[in-house]
């Protein structure tokens, strides 16, 4: 029994893959472009109690920028008081946990505060944008 | 027909250009970022001795990655390391304060902005230091906790 051969003409076969090359590329451009360049989703939410209204002024993080990192804790909580929320404590090296308070800016509330404390140490600070 | 296949031809020519520019386009590079080590140990990763080059040094856990990824532990930034450092990143998060993370051996880096659980490369081995900011603004290498680490190295 003999297989009707199915017979494509190559040139016809070439028109198709270069008219959907382009369109194949322009997905890749969308798709590339959609990932780079935007700010990562902040991924962590506040554990436990949220103290709304909580919020810092300029003046007070004046004051807490002047504190260097590794200095004690309570020359940085003397000037934030209490914070807005805690995110999930955190090991980030061997034998400390990390605990990391949220302190929204008062003059930009979207802007988050955050600061790193390991034991009775202040470790360090970052800005989390929303 | 001979018009057609010649058409063919030149778009699939045009195509690959076009696809090969894309490619390797002119998406913003990520300058690198400056991590004064606090530690100044005589061979650091990207030395060369005897011939060979040093791909990790004290301060980094080396893992056997066998080719799998490796994944960003949260929302942050992928910077080359300057000065520069072949196949090492710096990977920072505004989650973390305080941390940076060196990552060297990998391949295939996804520099710039990432969310948790981006591919930041993959290769043969992951060597992976932790580094702590101190008060002189230095970096200091320190033991790195598990949980960091598990996150790298697996999908969540």
């Amino acid at each position: 029994m003999t297989h009707p051969e199915i017979s494509f003409p190559s040139s016809k076969l070439l028109l198709i893959a270069a008219l959907l090359l382009p369109l194949v590329v322009i997905l890749m451009i969308d798709l590339r472009t959609g990932s780079s360049g935007r700010m990562p989703r902040r991924t962590e939410t506040c554990q436990g109690a949220v103290s709304e209204g909580v919020i810092i002024s300029r003046e007070q993080l004046a004051e807490f920028l002047t504190i260097s990192e590794r200095d004690p804790r309570t020359r940085v909580e003397e000037v934030l008081k209490a914070p807005y929320c805690q995110l999930p404590g955190l090991s980030v090296r061997a034998g400390a946990t990390a605990e990391r308070l949220v302190y929204p800016l008062a003059f930009d509330p979207k802007t988050w505060l955050i600061v790193l404390y390991e034991e009775d140490e202040y470790a360090g600070y970052r800005f989390l944008i929303q | 027909m001979q018009f057609s296949g010649w058409l063919g031809k030149g778009g699939m020519i045009a195509g690959i250009v076009f696809l090969n520019s894309a490619c390797s386009a002119q998406y913003p590079t990520e300058p690198p970022r400056t991590v004064q080590i606090q530690q100044a140990w005589q061979l650091q990763p990207g030395d060369t001795i005897g011939g060979h080059q040093v791909v990790a040094g004290l301060g980094d856990i080396s893992i056997d990655l066998k080719g799998d990824g490796a994944y960003a532990p949260f929302g942050g930034q992928v910077q080359p390391l300057k000065p520069d450092v072949k196949n090492c990143v710096v990977f920072s998060s505004p989650e973390i304060p305080a941390y940076l993370f060196r990552l060297c051996g990998l391949q295939n880096l996804k520099l710039g902005e990432v969310e948790q659980g981006d591919v930041i490369g993959s290769g043969a081995y992951l060597h992976f230091a932790t580094l702590r900011k101190q008060t002189d603004g230095t970096w200091a290498m320190v033991e790195p906790a598990h949980d960091i680490l598990e996150r790298i190295l697996r999908s969540l």
